[in-house]
């Protein structure tokens, strides 16, 4: 059975699409079937850190509008064979998208034998963010170790419990994953950011994932390639553990602390 | 008061100025049967919350200026449905015409009332005759159990018992409201607003396992903690009216 996968954080900026192409790319390496799906129309960013805008020829909205099948407009990715982006327009606004238009993409993706279908929310609570949520089966809610995207982040849970498909028909809730991004444990430590353990008490749901601060992500964005991808990364480590805990297996969390220098990089000077 | 009652009676009534439980039902259409409808449909999905509530009717948002007739034929189809309109929500010189012509009153919008501002008003109630308004309204809850609520108050979220207490079981987030015409109980941390006594009931109290409260309300005289006192962040405590002061106190000491 498909499961539908919502990538959601209320707060701009905070790796939302980051994820969304790590953790597709990471279910899909894994063999299984997955759609991504960029909800942020008029702001196209998904097919940039996929690395295949220039592959884009019809989108979310053609589909949705009957103007080109699903199968035109699915975008297969070149590095993973079971892994396909499906972008955003970046001409129309968020109008363009309706609750049954939505659904009838969905359904036909399921159809298909998707495994896996991520949805790529943009900002806000607005009409995209709920439509990218109302379907979800579990929701990945990506947080920045500081306050505000801590308050946005508690009411976009407010908002899974309430304004989903599940919510509103009485089924088992959403299930919720914390995923932290640009965690600095150098800076916890310094008591300039908080820790993993204050925002699990104050959002008081499982954490899925830490992802540490790193230039690898911006320099992975730029290259259009998922970070997950960056086999020397800590970040790729730290979503690859993720894909793992998402996927039922049990893995310790790491990267909480400053990296100890070890043998040969104090010999080396490394 | 000229002709007053004997001084040994106790006056006729006693006036009080203060919030009350009116929701505000700002209309978008002057579609009878789509209001009737929507309200029909509110009620079912939450009959606590609506059933029988007052209403405040706000026609701020229709693009055409409505008729008293056509005004009427909408309180009408409200009432039918099963909610009470009670009052217009103030706007312009047509809307003060338009309750004039229904005999309807005009109510400004009402948050709670600020302490400081609940000070300037004129005090009219006489101490001793408030608690026998609060005893009848404690008779049309009688019987009623708590509400009780196990998902955590989000963000944004708000919750509210009407005609009782509330207990949260869990965790009150910043930014999140609860309410309850009477006591309102959190077993976990309270971060966002409590509100108690929202119909006036001066008794109601506000108690939580872990104070970190942004605002606390009761019966509308409220405080909000810009910081909150060292002896009672994170601590247990309980909140409740002497008077016209709020009183707050850690519990188990």
């Amino acid at each position: 059975m498909a499961e539908i996968i919502v990538t959601t954080s209320g707060k701009g900026g905070v790796g939302k699409t980051t994820t969304s192409a790590s953790i597709a790319s990471g279910i899909a390496r894994r063999g299984k079937k997955v759609a991504v799906i960029d909800f942020d129309i008029g702001l196209r960013n998904l097919d940039l850190i996929m690395g295949c805008e220039r592959r884009v020829v019809y989108d979310f909205v053609n589909v949705i509008q009957g103007e080109s099948t699903l199968k035109q407009a699915l975008i297969k990715d070149k590095r993973i064979e079971t892994l396909f982006v499906l972008a955003a327009s970046q001409t129309r606004d968020k109008d363009a998208l309706s609750l049954e238009g939505v659904r009838k993409v969905l359904d036909e993706l399921i159809a298909d034998g998707f495994d896996y279908i991520i949805c790529d929310s943009p900002a806000g609570i607005e009409k995209g963010a709920h439509l990218a949520m109302y379907f979800a089966d579990r929701a990945i809610v990506v947080v920045n170790p500081e306050v505000s995207s801590v308050r946005d982040s508690d009411r976009i849970l407010g908002l899974l419990a309430s304004k989903t498909q599940r919510a509103e028909k009485d089924e088992s809730k959403v299930k919720e994953h914390l995923l932290l991004t640009r965690y600095s444990p150098k800076r916890v430590a310094a008591g300039e950011m908080m820790s993993v353990d204050d925002v699990k008490e104050i959002l008081g749901i499982e954490v899925i994932g830490v992802i540490p601060e790193s230039p690898d992500v911006l320099a992975a964005s730029n290259a259009g390639t998922p970070v997950i991808l960056n086999a020397e990364s800590d970040v790729s480590l730290a979503y690859e553990d993720a894909v793992a805990r998402l996927l039922g297996e049990t893995v310790p969390l790491r990267f909480l602390e400053e990296p100890k220098k070890g043998f040969f990089a104090r010999m080396f000077g490394g | 008061m000229t002709k007053a009652a004997p001084a040994a009676r106790e006056p006729p009534f006693v006036i009080r100025f203060g919030p009350v439980g009116l929701a505000q039902m700002r209309v978008q259409t002057m579609d009878a049967a789509a209001v009737h409808a929507e309200v029909m449909a509110r009620i079912a999905s939450a009959p606590q919350l609506f059933e029988r509530t007052a209403v405040c009717l706000d026609l701020g948002e229709l693009e055409m200026v409505p008729t008293a007739r056509d005004v009427r034929a909408l309180l009408d189809a409200i009432k039918r449905a099963g909610m009470l309109p009670v009052a217009l929500a103030r706007g312009n010189e047509i809307v003060d015409g338009l309750a004039r012509e229904l005999d309807l009153p005009v109510v400004a919008q009402v948050r709670a009332v600020s302490k400081q501002s609940a000070e300037m008003q004129p005090k009219a109630e006489a101490p001793a005759a408030v608690p026998k308004a609060a005893a009848l309204l404690d008779a049309d809850s009688q019987g009623a159990v708590a509400q009780l609520h196990h998902q955590p108050v989000r963000s944004g979220q708000r919750v509210y018992a009407r005609n009782r207490d509330l207990i949260v079981t869990t965790t009150v987030g910043a930014g999140a409201e609860v309410m309850a015409d009477g006591c309102v109980h959190v077993y976990g941390a309270l971060r966002g607003r409590a509100l108690a006594g929202a119909r006036g009931e001066i008794t109601a109290r506000v108690f939580c396992q872990e104070f970190n409260a942004e605002l606390v309300s009761i019966a509308g005289v409220f405080r909000v903690f810009e910081t909150i006192p060292a002896e009672l962040v994170g601590k247990p405590v309980q909140a409740w009216l002497s008077g016209e002061d709020l009183h707050f106190a850690r519990l188990g000491s």
